[in-house]
């Protein structure tokens, strides 16, 4: 699955430790969503799209969109 | 460098655990007449404890497989305790075939295999009924 999470994050100025701080993962895990290795739960999805004040679906994008 | 820099009350679960079992295994071995070798058994674990609860200071990995608040890391330590869990199956099914083609009656493998399968068909039905 895709996503934005990289470019949000360095368009607020932000490095992955800190995103990762503000919701509560490690910063490999940030990284793993960001390179697309690793597809977040259902409630962190919503955490990430709220922390960046955008619907989840503005932020994921399924491979078939 | 570790990004969750609190800890919670699960991280220290582990590490307590494997001073406990250290604890069980100097019962165990004064019971049968062997103290020396349980306070090796209880320094082992507890040098054990104190490494994996210093490495979570310095290893995000760690701390996460110790603490569970990452979900990822919370994952990969599920999948890797079921890839363990199959190892031991094979490992238990091994031994059972060894003594019994010894002519023997398959213990203690047969009953750790029965208790693996009871509490396999017990945890199915408590996470259906959970989720």
């Amino acid at each position: 699955m895709r996503n934005d999470v990289r470019e949000r994050r360095t368009a607020k100025g932000l490095a992955q430790a800190e995103l990762a701080r503000e919701l509560a993962v490690s910063r490999q895990t940030i990284n793993s969503i960001e390179t697309g290795r690793y597809t977040p739960s259902l409630p962190l999805a919503i955490a990430i799209a709220r922390f960046f004040g955008s619907s989840v679906e503005e932020i994921f994008h399924a491979d078939h969109d | 460098m570790p990004t969750m820099t609190k800890t919670n009350r699960t991280y220290w679960v582990t590490p307590a655990v494997g001073v406990a079992a250290g604890l069980i295994y100097l019962i165990g071995f004064s019971v049968g007449g062997k103290p020396g070798y349980g306070l090796i058994a209880l320094g082992i674990m507890v040098v054990f404890s104190a490494g994996i609860a210093l490495a979570g200071r310095r290893s995000e990995t760690v701390r996460g497989l110790l603490d569970h608040r990452d979900e990822r890391l919370a994952g990969i330590d599920l999948r890797a305790t079921a890839v363990t869990a199959v190892v031991m199956i094979l490992a238990l099914l091994a031994g059972f075939v060894v003594e019994v083609a010894r002519g023997h009656d398959g213990s203690p493998y047969a009953l750790i295999g029965a208790v693996g399968g009871v509490a396999y068909l017990g945890a199915v039905g408590y996470f259906r009924v959970r989720s």
